[in-house]
């Protein structure tokens, strides 16, 4: 059941329906419930590892104690099973057939890794029903692609009364305009780059160089805003992934606004251990802390030479702006007027050395991200010959729909006018809030028509789905 | 509780590089742009040596703004009973 199947927004119907009835004290059960049915049309033997490593991590924290010695080895044997599927799915061919990533596993293990070790280090108390804790672990909105929630922020707002349909239904629409509007449209010229690398040279590589970002962040952040819209309408905030990242002027600044719900989580618990262990070695431990944490973040998404390139190129620029960011404070300091040429070029190089990266991330061979980086500029010459060949193969409508909607995305993320419905609706009389709900409504409508009519590729997966 | 404030206020201004910062008891890293993951360490450490004390990661992951920060501190410098 795909978040943007007609199934699941029929499910999600009936599920909202159920929840708004159901009395507050059976809500965890229900949401249980839901969610394991949702999980079961994608993969039903992969529930019961779910199952299994949900029941597994609460009892075993259950009898522990805080300062049991049983963290280590359960945080072992979560990592272990996850890394065991990564590593499994680099050898299909001397593999289990039909071996296929269990949905949702690097997203829940990583909750299930969090909750151990915040009862081990005494930041939140056990949890001690299973219902509510298994509800945690598998909740739908968020197992598919996250965003990574805490526990104790998720527990705190289990079992909410409050679900605000005015918070969550424009958000889901976000979503589903980022998706089919401009990553599917996006999509198409992608996958033929990047499918075709070794054959192209210049424009059409530089278009794979450039379009890439742009297609995984609407793609990323529309599927991140599906799962917020989604668990509002179950009243539970789930924490943001992304803010607008391609502002940011370093690449520290950078993952402070991509894929937030992942590199904080790293941060707190892979970075600061690391770093705390080490801080007595000084700038070697520092480097070799920001080295660590970077390549964990490149290798989550999976165990391969691009992803690893990925990491390895990160854990450079951030160590290459963590070593210089004394200098850099002072020079912008007591230099003012540079601070705004010097955000812009920041901005610049930022993007670019992020686009870099992502090459690394997108090709299937790592030669091929050298051959791409290599044939950027050549070739320039034959630009009539390729136009004339591709004319097939790339639609230039979807092109300039995809990249017309970017534009719109950005503005979107910017000014935020579904935070002036919400300010409307708290605030004005009930018939100009009316008048507005049915201003909104009609808009989302013809919105929605409008998806249907300009919408890219046919359903297509999300990129993050199969990690 | 001033007075630790007061010689961790340095220690901040120091490695957050901002001569202007006034330490508040609820303050917490949203609220300084400056303090992040990788300078927080440094806090941590600069605040290790000031007061001649040592914390352990699960002391340290526990913490949610300054007052905590001091508190631990404090609780470390008490003589024991």
């Amino acid at each position: 059941m795909n978040f943007t199947s007609f199934e699941f927004l029929g499910f999600l119907v009936v599920a909202v329906f159920l929840y708004r009835l159901c009395p507050l004290r059976w809500r965890p059960a229900l949401l249980l419930v839901l969610s394991y049915t949702f999980y079961l049309t994608w993969m039903p033997k992969a529930a019961l590892l779910l199952a299994g490593m949900t029941g597994l991590t609460f009892f075993a924290v259950r009898l522990s104690g805080t300062g049991g010695r049983i963290a280590p080895a359960l945080i072992l044997l979560l990592v272990g099973c996850l890394a065991a599927f990564k590593i499994a799915l680099l050898f299909p061919a001397h593999g289990i057939a039909g071996l296929v990533m269990p949905l949702g596993i690097s997203y829940y293990t990583f909750k299930l890794i969090s909750y151990v070790l915040d009862v081990h280090w005494g930041k939140t108390s056990r949890e001690p029903s299973l219902i509510r804790f298994a509800a945690y672990v598998s909740f739908f909105p968020q197992i598919v692609a996250g965003p990574i929630q805490r526990p104790a922020d998720f527990f705190s707002q289990l079992p909410s009364g409050r679900s605000s349909l005015w918070a969550a239904v424009p958000r889901i629409a976000w979503g589903f305009t980022k998706k089919l509007l401009i990553a599917d449209n996006l999509a198409p010229t992608v996958s033929y780059v990047y499918a075709h690398t070794h054959s192209l040279q210049g424009l059409p590589l530089l278009m794979g160089f450039y379009l890439f970002p742009l297609q995984l962040y609407a793609d990323f952040s529309g599927l991140t805003d599906i799962a917020i819209g989604v668990g509002r309408l179950f009243g539970i905030n789930g924490p943001e992934n992304f803010n607008r990242p391609f502002t940011a002027s370093t690449i520290t600044a950078y993952w402070r606004r991509y894929h937030m719900s992942l590199s904080s989580w790293i941060g707190d618990y892979v970075f600061t251990p690391l770093r705390m262990a080490t801080r007595a070695a000084g700038n070697l431990g520092l480097a070799f802390s920001i080295t660590v944490n970077m390549v964990a973040i490149g290798l989550w998404h999976g165990l391969t030479s691009g992803f690893l390139v990925f990491g390895l190129l990160h854990s450079f620029y951030i160590n290459a702006e963590a070593f210089t960011s004394r200098w850099r404070t002072r020079f912008f300091k007591s230099h003012s007027k540079w601070n705004v040429p010097g955000d812009l070029v920041g901005c610049f190089f930022t993007f670019h050395l992020a686009a870099l990266s992502l090459v690394f991330f997108r090709c299937v061979h790592v030669s091929d991200a050298f051959w791409l980086l290599g044939h950027l500029t050549i070739g320039w010459a034959n630009l009539s010959s390729f136009l004339v060949s591709v004319q097939s193969e790339i639609s230039l409508r979807n092109l300039a729909i995809g990249l017309l909607g970017y534009v719109v995305l950005e503005l979107g993320e910017r000014f935020r006018p579904d935070l002036w419905v919400r300010s409307m609706s708290d605030s004005a009389p009930r018939w100009l809030r009316w008048s507005f709900y049915f201003a909104t409504a009609v808009t989302l409508a013809f919105g929605l028509s409008l998806l249907v009519l300009h919408a890219g590729q046919a359903r297509s997966q999300f990129i993050y789905e199969i990690f | 509780m001033s007075k630790t404030l007061d010689r961790m206020q340095a220690i901040f201004r120091d490695v957050l590089d901002d001569d202007g910062l006034i330490l508040r008891p609820e303050m917490t890293a949203e609220d300084v742009e400056t303090w992040d993951s990788l300078s927080h360490i440094n806090l941590i450490t600069g605040i290790e040596e000031e007061f001649g004390v040592k914390f352990t990661t699960a002391e340290v992951a526990s913490l949610k703004c300054v007052q905590d920060l001091a508190v631990l501190v404090e609780k470390k410098l008490a003589p024991k009973p």
